[in-house]
C-alpha cells in the first residue's frame, strides 16, 4: 500500500534536500532518539544554530521524518511501496535510499514502540506463590487449613501492580484444569488455520 | 475455659429444675445452637411456646449464657471432659450435661464453619474465566496477527466480588500454569508429610 503524505507533510519534508546527507543521517538519528524519549527543544536549536536556518525548519523536519517513520511502520509496507510513495516528494535517489535504510534498519525497533501505547489492558507479568497452613485466627483455634498465597503480578502502561490473592488446594487444582484447558486451545484445528491464514 | 461472672450466673439459672424444667431446658438448649447458625437474627426465635411462661429477663441472660458459652466451647475445640467439668462447676446434672453435650455434638462442624469464616482476609480465588483472541491491528500498529490469552479471575472478599483481569500470551500461560503447578506439587509432598 502507498503513503498518502498531506501537503502540510510535503512543506516539512522539504527542507531534507536542501541539507547534505550526513545532516538527513543525524536528523534521522534525532528522530528515532525522540521516539524513544520524547523531544529536547534545545537539540532544535542547537541544530538550527549550525545549519544557520530558522529553528521552526528544523523542527517540522524533523517531525515530518518522526512521521514518515512511524506511518511506514505502522503499515508495515513494502521496499517497493516506501519508494513509491517518497517518490511524490521529488527527492534524488541518494536521498530516497538513505530514507529507505533509515526505514528497514529501525522498522521493527518502532513498532515495539509503537505497540506500548495502547496499553489499556493489565498484562501479565509474573506471579509469586507460598504455601501456608492456618493453624488458629481470632474466632477458631486448633485450625488446619493449607492455603496457597499468591502475589499477581501486572504491568499497565508504565507501571506495574501487584494483586495479592489466596485460594484452597481444591480450588488450586480446578484452576490448573481450566488453564490447561485453554493452552491446548490454541493447539485445536480451527486455532492452527486462522493463524496459518491471517497474516 | 475461663467463663465470665454473667454467664456463670446465667448457666446457673439454667441448671435449676425450678426455672427451667424438664420440657422448657432442652427446647432453650435448641434455640440457643439455632439461633447461632441462622444466617439473620431471628428474634422470634425465642418465642417457644415452652418458653412463654417463664420470666422474660432470666430467658434472656440464660439465653446469652449459653450462647457465650457454646460459642468458647466450639472457639477452643472443646472436648466432653471440659464441657462436662465446666457445667458441673454451674450445677448442672448429668442427665442435663448429656442433652447438652448431644446437641453440641450435632452442630459442632457447622458452627466450626461458621467460626473459621469471621476474620480478615486476602480475596479469594473463587473461579477463573479465559478467552483466546488473534490481535489483528490496534490504531497505532497495523498487521499485529498475534494470538493472545485474556484471562479473569473471580475474587471474593467478605461477601463482595471482584474480578482481576489481564493479558497473556501463550509463553506467559505457559509460565503461569507452571507455576501453579509446583504450588500444587508441593502440597502433594507437604501432604506426604
Amino acid at each position: 500500500m502507498l503513503l498518502v503524505l498531506s501537503e502540510e507533510h510535503k512543506e516539512h519534508l522539504s527542507f531534507l534536500p536542501k541539507v547534505d546527507a550526513a545532516v538527513v543521517g543525524e536528523f534521522g538519528r534525532i528522530a528515532l532518539e525522540f521516539l524513544k524519549k520524547g523531544t529536547s527543544p534545545k537539540i532544535y536549536e542547537g541544530a538550527a544554530r549550525k545549519l544557520c536556518v530558522p529553528v521552526e525548519m528544523v523542527q517540522h523536519g524533523v517531525e515530518g521524518l518522526m512521521f514518515l517513520m512511524t506511518e511506514s511502520s505502522k503499515h508495515m509496507i513494502s521496499e517497493v511501496d516506501f519508494l513509491d510513495s517518497v517518490l511524490v516528494l521529488g527527492f534524488g535517489e541518494e536521498l530516497n535510499q538513505a530514507l529507505l535504510q533509515l526505514y528497514l534498519q529501525h522498522r521493527s525497533q518502532i513498532r515495539s514502540i509503537l505497540s506500548l501505547l495502547p496499553s489499556n489492558l493489565p498484562a501479565y507479568h509474573n506471579l509469586e506463590w507460598r504455601l501456608d497452613v492456618q493453624l488458629a485466627s481470632r474466632s477458631l483455634r486448633q485450625q488446619l487449613v493449607p492455603m496457597l498465597t499468591m502475589r499477581l503480578l501486572l504491568a499497565t502502561g508504565g507501571g506495574h501492580s501487584a494483586k495479592v490473592v489466596q485460594t484452597d488446594v481444591t480450588t488450586l487444582l480446578h484452576l490448573i484444569t481450566m488453564l490447561e484447558a485453554a493452552l491446548a486451545a490454541m493447539k485445536t484445528n480451527h486455532a492452527r488455520r486462522i493463524l496459518r491464514n491471517i497474516k | 475455659m475461663e467463663l465470665s461472672e454473667s454467664v456463670q450466673r446465667g448457666l446457673h439459672s439454667l441448671a435449676d429444675p425450678s426455672v427451667f424444667d424438664s420440657i422448657s431446658f432442652p427446647v432453650l438448649v435448641d434455640v440457643s445452637f439455632r439461633s447461632l447458625l441462622s444466617s439473620h437474627a431471628d428474634t422470634a426465635l425465642l418465642d417457644q411456646p415452652e418458653l412463654k411462661q417463664m420470666d422474660q429477663i432470666l430467658l434472656k441472660q440464660s439465653h446469652t449464657a449459653a450462647t457465650t458459652f457454646i460459642l468458647e466451647a466450639v472457639k477452643q475445640n472443646a472436648d466432653k471432659s471440659t464441657i462436662s467439668s465446666c457445667l458441673e462447676e454451674v450445677t448442672f446434672s448429668a442427665e442435663r450435661i448429656e442433652i447438652f453435650y448431644n446437641a453440641y455434638q450435632k452442630h459442632k462442624k457447622e458452627l466450626d464453619r461458621l467460626l473459621a469464616s469471621i476474620g480478615r482476609r486476602p480475596p479469594q480465588i473463587t473461579d477463573v474465566s479465559w478467552r483466546l483472541q488473534y490481535h489483528i491491528k490496534n490504531g497505532q500498529v497495523h498487521k499485529v496477527n498475534e494470538p493472545f490469552y485474556m484471562i479473569s479471575l473471580n475474587t471474593e472478599n467478605e461477601g463482595s466480588s471482584e474480578d482481576i483481569n489481564f493479558s497473556c500470551t501463550m509463553e506467559q500461560l505457559q509460565d503461569l500454569v507452571g507455576k501453579l503447578k509446583d504450588a500444587a506439587k508441593s502440597v502433594e509432598k507437604a501432604g506426604q508429610m
